[in-house]
C-alpha cells in the first residue's frame, strides 16, 4: 500500500514543499526537496503540532506531532522532513550514520499516513518494551531483595531483621511468587496438607527455609495494616532474654512452658493449631508426661536448637499479624526465648506440669500454648528426631493428627 | 566548577527549548530509576542527582551529573559531566569528566584515571569534555 502511494504524485498544498522555520536550514535545495515532497519520496513539511491530537504521529527527534512521517529505512524509525534535512542536507554526497540505529548511509522512505495495520503492529511492540521494562524493574528489585537476604543471614544478629521485615513488605512483588521459593512456600502456608507433598521439601536448609518464611510474611502483610511498634519491639525484648538468661521476666510463663525443643517446630506446630481450629481448648494436658519421660533424649541437640531457634525467631515472632494478637505473641516470645535456656528449669516445671489436675487448670489460662507444646512433645517421644528436618516433620504430622483427632474425638487422643 | 562549553551558553534553540521541556515533563512524570532532577528554572543546565547502584561500590553514595544543552540540541549532544566530588572511577577525573571511549561500567576499584592529573590541567578554563578526544584507556583495572 505505501508503495503504491510513493509512487503517486502527491497532491501537497506548494507551502508545505518548504521548510516551516523549524530550523535554520543551511544548504538546502528547496527545488530538489519540492520535488521529492511532490513525487511523495519525502513528508510534506507540515507545521508540528505541540500536542497530540488524533491520529497524529511524534516526531521522536524534535518531539512535535505530525499527520505522517518518513521512515527510516535501516529500522523503520519516523522522522519529520525538517529533522531529515537537519541530519542529512538532500545535496550531501557524505554518508549518514542513521540517528535512532548508528547504520551508515541513512536514508528514509515515505510511506504515507500509517495503516491501521502499521499502527497495530506498533502498538503491540510497544507493549512488550512496556513489558520488558517492567520485568526489567522487577528483576532489580528482586537482585536487591536477594542481597538483603545474603546480608541478613551472614549477620547472625537478629535485631537487623526488624529493619529488613519492612523491606520486604515494600519489594514484595507478584514476582515473588514465581520465584523458585514458591513450590516450598505452601509448606509454611498450609501445613495441613498431605505429607507426601512435603516431604521433597525437606531437603531445603534452614536458610531456605528462612527465605520462605520471610516472603510468605512479606506477602501476607501487604494487605493488612503494619504494627512498626510490634515487629521491632517484640524480637529485641526476645533477644535480651536469650542473651541474658533472665528467667524473671517470664517466671510465670516458664511455668506453663516445657517444651525442650520448641524454636521453629513449635512455631509451625502452632501455625498449624492456629489454622486449623482457633483457640478450641482441649483436655490434651496429660501431654506434659512423655514431655518429662523425653528429656534426656533430647538434651544432645538441644545446642543446635539454640541456634536455629535463634536465627528463626525474628521471622517466627512475625506469624501472627492480626491487630488484636499482639498481646499474645509477645508473651509466646518469651515461651520461645526460654525453652532452649536450660535443662534444669525445664525437668522442674515439667515435671511439675505432669500433675493432671494441675495441668487442667492451667489448660484453661494458656489453652494455645498449652496445645502448642504438648502436640509437639508427645510427637517426639517416640521417636527421637535426629535432624531439624525430622522434627518440622514430626511437628507438623502430629499437630495434623491432634487436630483432626480433636474435631472426631476431643480430649481422649492422647491418654 | 567547570564552566559549559560556548555553544551551550547561547540560548536554546525554539525547538530545543520545545523539546526539553516536554522530556522535563516526561522525568517528572515517570523518572528514571536511581536518577532525580533537581528542580531548578534553568532548562539548560540540568542537575541529576544519581544514586549508586546497590551491590557496586558506590551504593548508598549519591552524585550529582550536570547535564548541559547546546543551543542546537538535540542535533547537537549534550555535555555531560560530574559535579566534583566525583566518584572515584578510573574512567573518571577529577575534575568531573567522564571519559566515553569505551562504555562506562563499574570497576572492582575505586580510583581516578592514571592521567588524571595531566587532564585535569590541561581542561582548565572551563574546556569541554567534548572537545577532548578520548583514546583508549587500559579496560583491565
Amino acid at each position: 500500500m505505501g508503495n503504491k502511494l510513493g509512487r503517486r504524485r502527491q497532491v501537497v498544498d506548494d507551502k508545505y514543499t518548504r521548510p516551516q522555520g523549524l530550523y535554520q536550514h543551511k544548504d538546502v535545495d528547496h527545488k530538489k526537496l519540492r520535488k521529492l515532497i511532490l513525487d511523495s519520496k519525502l513528508a510534506p513539511c507540515y507545521p508540528g503540532d505541540d500536542d497530540c491530537a488524533c491520529d497524529l504521529e511524534e516526531c521522536p527527534i524534535c518531539f512535535l506531532y505530525y499527520p505522517s512521517l518518513n521512515r527510516s529505512r535501516c529500522c523503520t524509525k519516523g522522522i519529520c522532513t525538517e529533522c531529515f534535512l537537519q541530519m542529512k542536507t538532500p545535496n550531501s554526497t557524505r554518508p549518514t550514520q542513521c540517528p535512532f540505529c548508528k547504520t551508515l548511509n541513512y536514508a528514509v522512505e515515505y510511506r504515507g499516513v500509517k495503516t491501521k495495520e502499521e499502527k497495530g503492529i506498533e502498538q503491540i511492540e510497544e507493549q512488550r518494551v512496556i513489558e520488558a521494562k517492567i520485568r526489567m524493574r522487577q528483576h532489580e528489585l528482586q537482585d536487591e531483595e536477594d542481597r538483603m537476604q545474603k546480608r541478613l543471614d551472614t549477620s547472625s544478629s537478629g535485631i537487623t531483621v526488624a529493619p529488613g521485615d519492612v523491606e520486604y513488605s515494600s519489594i514484595a512483588g507478584e514476582e515473588i511468587v514465581s520465584s523458585q521459593n514458591s513450590s516450598a512456600a505452601p509448606t509454611l502456608r498450609q501445613p495441613l496438607q498431605p505429607r507426601q507433598n512435603r516431604d521433597d521439601d525437606f531437603d531445603l536448609d534452614l536458610e531456605d527455609i528462612m527465605v520462605m518464611e520471610a516472603i510468605w510474611l512479606s506477602i501476607q502483610e501487604d494487605g493488612k495494616p503494619r504494627h512498626p511498634v510490634y515487629s521491632e519491639a517484640a524480637p529485641s525484648e526476645q533477644y535480651l532474654l536469650e542473651d541474658h538468661h533472665v528467667s524473671a521476666a517470664m517466671a510465670p510463663v516458664a511455668e506453663s512452658s516445657s517444651s525442650p525443643s520448641g524454636g521453629l517446630a513449635c512455631a509451625i506446630a502452632a501455625l498449624a493449631e492456629r489454622q486449623q481450629g482457633g483457640g478450641e481448648s482441649s483436655s490434651n494436658h496429660s501431654g506434659n508426661i512423655p514431655a518429662y519421660n523425653m528429656l534426656p533424649g533430647c538434651s544432645r541437640f538441644s545446642n543446635r536448637e539454640e541456634r536455629l531457634t535463634q536465627n528463626y525467631l525474628p521471622s517466627g515472632s512475625s506469624l501472627e499479624v492480626s491487630p488484636d494478637s499482639r498481646q499474645a505473641m509477645t508473651r509466646e516470645d518469651r515461651e520461645w526465648g526460654v525453652d532452649h535456656i536450660s535443662e534444669v528449669a525445664e525437668v522442674g516445671t515439667s515435671y511439675a506440669g505432669s500433675d493432671a489436675a494441675e495441668d487442667a487448670g492451667r489448660n484453661t489460662s494458656f489453652p494455645q500454648e498449652d496445645e502448642v507444646e504438648s502436640s509437639f512433645q508427645t510427637g517426639t517421644v517416640p521417636i527421637v528426631p535426629e535432624s531439624f528436618e525430622e522434627q518440622m516433620m514430626l511437628a507438623m504430622a502430629v499437630s495434623l493428627a491432634e487436630a483432626r483427632a480433636r474435631i472426631s474425638a476431643p480430649g481422649v487422643a492422647w491418654h | 566548577m567547570t564552566s559549559p562549553s560556548a555553544s551551550s551558553r547561547k540560548v536554546l534553540s525554539k525547538i530545543a527549548c520545545g523539546r526539553l521541556q516536554k522530556e522535563l515533563v516526561e522525568w517528572q512524570v515517570n523518572p528514571p530509576a536511581g536518577f532525580k532532577h533537581k528542580v531548578s528554572d534553568n532548562l539548560q543546565r540540568w542537575v541529576i542527582e544519581v544514586n549508586g547502584a546497590p551491590g557496586t561500590l558506590y551504593a548508598n553514595e549519591t552524585y550529582q551529573l550536570q547535564v548541559d544543552f547546546p543551543e542546537h540540541y538535540p542535533m547537537e549532544a549534550p555535555q555531560v559531566i560530574f559535579v566534583p566530588p566525583a566518584p572515584l572511577h578510573p574512567h573518571i577525573y577529577s575534575n568531573g569528566h567522564i571519559c566515553l571511549a569505551q562504555p562506562l561500567r563499574v570497576f572492582l576499584v575505586q580510583q581516578r584515571p592514571a592521567d588524571n592529573d595531566r587532564y585535569v590541567k590541561n581542561c582548565r578554563n572551563g574546556r569541554s569534555p567534548k572537545e577532548t578526544r578520548w583514546w583508549f584507556h587500559d579496560d583491565k583495572v
